[in-house]
C-alpha cells in the first residue's frame, strides 16, 4: 500500500485525491465568504456602523 | 531521507486511519451505536423543521409583525426545493470522487448550506421587521435576505436528508432496514419534540439579541451534530475512485430505469396520498379540540403529544413486525387502514363532546401515521436498485416532503378560514369536510395498494432478491 507510486509525500493520498479534499475546503471558504458579505450587509442595513 | 519518508507516510497514514472523517471499510455489521450517531442528522433537520414552521412563524406574525400572507410565502419557499430531491440523490450516486465518496460531500455541502442560512436569518429577519434603521432601506432588501435565507436552509435540509438516508441504506443490510429507518424517524421527531420546547422556553421573553442568538445557536448545533453524524460512516474506495468514468447517465435516462420497475410509481402514488391525509391532522388537532370540544391550551398542546407519542409507537411496532417478517408495505396499508377509522372517531368525538374519544383517536392516528411513514420508507429502501439508492430515496423524499408540505399549508389555509367562525358545537361543522377529506385521501392510498395487499408473489422481495443476485454474480 505504501509502495503506491501516485502518493504524494506526507500524506499519502494521491495527487487526484489531494486535489478533491482541497477542493472541499475552497468550496466551504465560498460558501462562508459569501454568507459572511450577506450578513454583514444586513447587519449594516439595521444598524449602521459606519456612520 | 527515504527512510524517514517512509516512515512519516507509514506513521500520518495510520494517524489518518484513526482521525479521519472515513471509515476504514465498509465493514459487515455496523453497530447499533454508530446507526444511533449517524440518525444525528435528523436532530438537525427536526430542529429546522421546528425554528421555520413552529417557531419563526410565531415570532415573525407577533413580535416582529411581519404580514401574515408574507411570513407563509417565505415559509413555503424550502418546499420550492423538494422535487430537487430526487436530482440530489441522482448527483450522489454518480458522484465523481477521487476518494471514491459518494455521499458524505453532499452532506457536507448540505450542512454548509444549513448552516449559512442560519448564520443570515436573524438579521434578514430584523431587517424584514424594520428593526433599527433598516425602515429606512428598501423594502426590497429583507425580503431578499429573508428568501436567501429560507432558501438556504431549505435547500440544505433537503440535500441532508435525501443524502443521509442514502448513506443509512447503504451501510446496512437488508435486514436491518427497518430498524434503521425507525431509528431516523425516532430521531426526527425527537429532534423535533426536545427542540420545540428547548426554542419555546429560550424565546420565552424575546429580544433582537436573544431571536438572533437563538437560531445563530441552532446553526453551530446544526453543524457540529452533522459533523458527528457523518464522523467515519462512508468508506473510502479506491476501486471506485479509480475506476475509469464511464459516460454519466443522464438524470433523465436514470428517472427512466428506475420509474420503469414495476410498482414504482403506485407506490409513490400511495405514499404522496397517504401522507397528505396523515399531514392535514398535524395543524388541525389542537383548533379542533380547542374551538370544538372547548379544550384549554394546555389540553390542546397534550393532543399534539398524544398524536406524537401514538406515531412513537407506530414507529416501533412496524419495526418490531418488520423483524419478524412482515412486509413493509403491508405495514404501511394497515397505518392507511387505522387512519380511517381514527378521523371517523374525530368527527364522532365532535358529534358526541366527548374528549376521552378524541384522545383515543389521536393516539390511533398518530399510530397509524407511524405505521404508514415507517412502511413507505422501508418499502422504497428495500425496492431501492443498489446503484439508484440516492435517485430512489430523493424521489421518496420528494414525493413525502412536497404531500406533507402541501397539506400541512392546505390544512392551515382551511384552519384560518374557519377559525373566525363560531366556537361550540355548531364550529365542528367547519371542520368535519376537512377530515372527510383526510379520510378520502387515506381511501385513496388502500384503493392504490390494495392490489398489492399481501400479495403471495412478493413482487419487490422476489425482484429485489433477483437483482442481488445478478449484482453478486457480475462482482463474483
Amino acid at each position: 500500500m505504501s509502495n503506491d507510486p501516485n502518493k504524494v509525500w506526507p500524506t499519502g493520498l494521491t495527487l487526484s485525491e489531494a486535489e478533491e479534499v482541497h477542493s472541499y475546503l475552497i468550496d466551504g471558504t465560498r460558501v462562508f465568504g459569501v454568507i459572511a458579505l450577506i450578513a454583514h450587509i444586513l447587519v449594516a442595513v439595521s444598524t449602521p456602523w459606519l456612520g | 531521507m527515504i527512510n524517514i519518508k517512509n516512515f512519516a507516510v507509514r506513521k500520518i497514514s495510520a494517524f489518518g486511519m484513526k482521525y479521519l472523517p472515513f471509515a476504514d471499510a465498509a465493514s459487515e455489521a455496523v453497530p447499533l451505536s454508530r446507526l444511533l450517531r449517524l440518525s444525528l442528522f435528523q436532530v438537525t433537520v427536526g430542529m429546522a423543521l421546528v425554528l421555520m414552521v413552529g417557531t419563526l412563524n410565531r415570532v415573525m406574525i407577533v413580535e416582529l409583525n411581519v404580514p401574515a400572507t408574507l411570513v407563509g410565502a417565505m415559509l413555503a419557499l424550502p418546499l420550492v426545493f423538494a422535487p430537487f430531491r430526487a436530482l440530489i440523490g441522482f448527483k450522489s450516486d454518480n458522484f465523481k470522487s477521487a476518494l471514491g465518496l459518494r455521499r458524505l460531500p453532499y452532506i457536507y455541502k448540505g450542512t454548509m448550506l444549513q448552516f449559512g442560512g442560519f448564520a443570515i436569518m436573524p438579521f434578514a429577519l430584523l431587517v424584514l421587521s424594520g428593526y433599527g434603521k433598516a425602515a429606512q432601506a428598501p423594502h426590497w432588501i429583507g425580503e431578499v435576505g429573508a428568501a436567501i435565507a429560507f432558501l438556504l436552509v431549505g435547500a440544505g435540509v433537503h440535500m441532508v436528508q435525501t443524502v443521509g438516508l442514502a448513506l443509512a441504506t447503504d451501510l446496512v443490510e437488508e435486514e436491518d432496514q427497518p430498524k434503521v429507518v425507525g431509528l431516523m424517524y425516532v430521531s426526527l421527531l425527537a429532534g423535533m419534540i426536545v427542540s420545540a420546547f428547548t426554542y419555546g422556553a429560550a424565546l420565552q421573553t424575546y429580544s433582537p439579541l436573544r431571536l438572533i442568538q437563538v437560531i445563530q445557536g441552532s446553526a453551530v448545533l446544526t453543524v457540529v451534530l452533522n459533523g458527528l453524524a457523518m464522523w467515519k460512516q462512508e468508506a473510502r474506495d479506491r476501486v471506485r475512485g479509480n475506476a475509469i468514468r464511464t459516460a454519466e447517465p443522464s438524470f433523465a435516462q436514470a428517472w427512466a430505469r428506475l420509474s420503469e420497475r414495476p410498482g414504482l410509481m403506485r407506490l409513490l402514488a400511495i405514499i404522496a396520498f397517504g401522507t397528505a391525509g396523515f399531514g392535514m391532522a398535524d395543524v388541525l388537532m389542537e383548533p379542533f379540540g380547542g374551538q370544538v370540544l372547548q379544550m384549554s391550551v394546555a389540553e390542546t398542546t397534550r393532543l399534539t403529544v398524544y398524536l406524537a407519542f401514538g406515531t412513537l409507537v407506530g414507529f416501533t411496532m412496524a419495526s418490531r413486525w418488520m423483524a419478524r417478517g412482515a412486509r413493509p408495505i403491508d405495514v404501511a396499508i394497515y397505518g392507511a387502514l387505522i387512519g380511517v377509522p381514527a378521523f371517523g372517531l374525530i368527527i364522532l368525538s365532535a358529534h358526541l363532546l366527548s374528549i376521552a374519544v378524541l384522545i383515543v383517536a389521536t393516539l390511533a392516528a398518530g399510530f397509524g401515521a407511524g405505521l404508514f411513514g415507517h412502511g413507505t420508507l422501508t418499502t422504497t429502501m428495500r425496492t431501492a436498485p443498489r446503484d439508484q439508492i440516492g435517485l430512489s430515496l430523493g424521489a421518496w423524499g420528494a414525493v413525502q416532503t412536497t404531500s406533507a408540505g402541501a397539506s400541512i399549508a392546505v390544512g392551515g389555509f382551511l384552519r384560518d378560514r374557519l377559525q373566525s367562525g363560531s366556537a361550540g358545537v355548531h364550529s365542528a361543522g367547519a371542520y368535519i369536510p376537512v377530515f372527510c377529506l383526510e379520510i378520502g385521501l387515506l381511501m385513496l392510498a388502500l384503493l392504490l395498494a390494495f392490489p398489492i395487499f399481501g400479495r403471495a408473489g412478493r413482487p419487490y422481495d422476489a425482484q429485489k432478491t433477483a437483482q442481488d443476485g445478478f449484482a453478486k454474480g457480475n462482482a463474483g
